[in-house]
């Protein structure tokens, strides 16, 4: 097991490499300069920013100099999207709102898909299965973005139920929470539809297997019978999807963040690139590949937890 | 010991007369035919002619697949079965609402939109009106005043009322209908490059993977895993920024990671079939390698690896319209589905009609598909075998 592990945070590190080694390049090798010759900058401004990334020297050099202070957990200063804040601070900055709709989404996914999932296999074949099959391959085919275009025009616009966009309150309070609402639902509709089909195609599996005769035969009620052992068994495909959820939602949400005006982590890497920012730039991709990387490994590593006949590693004893 | 007893088919004794015939009378019988099986009844069913049959069983499926065979033909002549160009601006006839000839009769799809008006300017629009809404007031910074709520034939009022925009104008005057079609070109082209490109180089890669093994999959695994957790999306951003908005780079981008789940699912197959006796027989008789490769074990994974394919066609289309909404996606003058959306996006509030059409297309695109892709897994399932 612990071999594995190790290998996993092996691979993942090379991944890291790679990605900060292809984001830096491809940065500096875009077109156009990275301090435009703006009147606004002073010149001794300048000359400082010069000299604080080697601006002069050669890219391998530049890059050299990058590595030294990332090492040093030196991410830079933005330059325009928010001129002399570190990037550090910029990302705990937009994070929140980020984590908080990507989060409120995932707690609305988890208990809603579930539930339709266990029913949809309880009940097979029969009428409402049919339905919600109907409706989860509908919101499984509906794109994110086309249905939140369609709750901003009428739950929005028409009815006047939400606001249209997000509020800009600093904090998380009850109003920015209800504004925060038909965001939250564009995001979950399709993963609490993905969970549901594949729960239900799971569970249906495990229901017609032998070892649910034998729960029942022991004495247990369906309840029991239902969620101590169908349950668990149907999860075990499912743990790296729950885990995913987190991730797969990061980076949905950019789109929804540009809809709903949401001032989060993602629009603020678009008006980074956009804007030639390289070290914003550098600092949020690495993040997102931070988290994406950390998320696959638990991933791997959470299936051996739920499912203990699965041990890692190709050997008996680890 | 006499129980073995000689009857009639319907359980009577024998008749007396039937016991006793003599013997001159009996006679050995003597089959002149050679014996065989009985013949097959049934024709001899192949396996692709089986998939065939199951595939056209399910009525989702069929209707799904017609869906899908509209759009693209209509992706084909869409374009030209508008009397207008999908290029052509018309800076005086922006945002036209939608007007379609025998439609309009029936009181939508008119061409008609309603207007707030000041009540004194309502004579401006001449025969435009179509119907009076009543009024209502209003009070702004300059003070109280009565507006009128009129319904306009937008293509009368603007001098133009022969014209048929039959899904409107966009933000310059650019017909719907046309920009709509060719923009599902556009996304559909881009897909399904997108999907060849994966699955040869996916059917390649994974091939040679599982059937070889040792250094050379141990080397391409390790770069698999190693690529393979790059977060998507950022990356597609750079290498966009980097190679420009296009089509080309666009495919780069779908296909840099997008290979690595049919390699995957092929190299496992090859993994499990690859030492059958029908492979190494194949071997013992001196077929070649990509003989046995791709006559032998890639059958076996042919109906995932169709199934999978079919399934990622919608993605493609959905992540190219995610990225027209950041402002990423096909190039200008040209439309695919997510610039329509996209465009529909911003004035959503005032012309809703403009994400309508691409909305819908989009939906039943993606909806096609996924039922598509389900009815191609159930008839490659061989479990469902009959």
């Amino acid at each position: 097991m612990l071999k594995y592990i190790i290998q996993r945070i092996i691979a993942a590190f090379c991944t890291f490499v790679v990605v900060v080694v292809v984001v830096f390049f491809v940065l500096h090798f875009m077109p156009g300069e990275i301090l435009d010759l703006s009147p606004k900058i002073d010149r001794s401004v300048r000359e400082l920013i010069m000299a604080k990334y080697h601006l002069n020297e050669p890219l391998i050099v530049q890059f050299g100099y990058t590595m030294r202070d990332y090492l040093r957990l030196d991410f830079g200063y933005s330059l325009k999207v928010r001129p002399g804040v570190p990037v550090m601070n910029v990302v705990l900055e937009r994070l929140p709102v980020t984590i908080q709709l990507n989060y409120f989404s995932a707690i609305v996914i988890l208990p809603f898909g579930m539930i339709f999932g266990i029913l949809m296999a309880v009940k097979k074949d029969t009428i409402f299965d049919h339905i919600s099959s109907t409706i989860v391959i509908l919101l499984i085919s509906v794109p994110s973005f086309v249905l939140a275009a369609l709750m901003q025009y009428i739950l929005g616009f028409k009815l006047e139920w939400f606001p249209l966009i997000l509020e800009a309150e600093p904090h998380l309070t009850w109003t920015k929470f209800y504004s925060m609402i038909m965001p939250i639902l564009a995001l979950s509709f399709g993963g609490i539809a993905s969970i549901a089909r594949t729960l239900r195609a799971e569970m249906a599996e495990v229901l017609t297997m032998d070892f649910m005769m034998l729960a029942k035969a022991k004495g247990l009620t369906y309840r029991q019978t239902l969620l101590r052992h169908a349950l668990r068994n149907s999860c075990v495909p499912l743990a790296s999807t729950f885990l995913y959820l987190f991730l797969g939602v990061l980076s949905s949400s950019l789109v929804i963040e540009q809809i709903f005006g949401v001032p989060g982590l993602s629009k603020t890497m678009m008006a980074a690139i956009n804007g030639h920012d390289h070290w914003l730039t550098m600092g949020i991709v690495i993040f997102y590949c931070f988290i994406g990387l950390f998320m696959a490994i638990l991933a791997d590593l959470s299936y051996g937890v739920v499912d203990p006949r699965i041990r890692m590693g190709g050997k008996k004893d680890e | 010991m006499n129980d073995f007893q000689v009857c009639m088919e319907n359980g009577e004794p024998l008749s007396q007369e039937l016991l006793n015939i003599p013997k001159s009378e009996l006679q050995q019988v003597v089959r002149k035919e050679k014996i065989t099986d009985v013949e097959f009844k049934t024709e001899s069913v192949s396996y692709g002619k089986d998939v065939w049959r199951r595939f056209i069983r399910s009525k989702v499926t069929i209707v799904a697949t017609t869906v899908i065979l509209l759009i693209v033909v209509m992706g084909i002549i869409g374009p030209y079965l508008s009397p207008h160009d999908y290029l052509t601006q018309r800076w005086d006839l922006k945002y036209m609402p939608p007007r379609i000839p025998i439609v309009e009769k029936l009181g939508i799809l008119d061409g008609t939109r309603v207007l707030e008006v000041q009540v004194n300017d309502v004579e401006s629009y001449g025969d435009a009106v179509v119907e009076d809404l009543g009024t209502f007031e209003t009070s702004s910074a300059f003070g109280k005043g009565i507006m009128a709520r009129i319904r306009v034939n937008m293509y009368v009022y603007n001098g133009v009322p022969d014209t048929y925009f039959w899904f409107g104008t966009d933000a310059v005057g650019r017909d719907m209908f046309a920009r709509l079609w060719q923009g599902t070109r556009v996304s559909l082209i881009l897909a399904f490059a997108v999907v060849a490109i994966n699955l040869s180089v996916g059917l390649v890669v994974g091939a040679i993977c599982g059937y070889y093994g040792g250094w050379v999959d141990l080397i391409i695994q390790r770069l698999m895993d190693v690529v393979w957790n790059i977060p998507s999306l950022p990356l597609t951003i750079l290498l966009i920024m980097l190679f420009g908005t296009g089509i080309a780079p666009l495919i780069l981008a779908f296909c840099l990671t997008g290979w690595m789940g049919t390699a995957n699912g092929v190299r496992m197959q090859f993994y499990r079939y690859k030492n059958r006796e029908y492979v190494l027989a194949s071997r013992t008789m001196g077929a070649s390698d990509t003989h046995t490769m791709f006559r032998h074990i890639l059958p076996n994974a042919i109906g995932t690896v169709i199934t999978q394919s079919a399934l990622s066609v919608p993605g493609v289309v959905f992540q190219e319209a995610g990225l027209s909404y950041l402002g990423l996606g096909v190039q200008a003058p040209n439309p695919s589905i997510g610039v329509l959306l996209s465009d529909g996006q911003k004035v959503l509030m005032d012309y809703p009609f403009m994400i309508i059409s691409p909305g819908i297309v989009i939906v039943l695109l993606m909806l096609a598909f996924n039922l598509m892709g389900n009815g191609l897994r159930d008839a490659f399932n061989p479990a469902l075998r009959q």
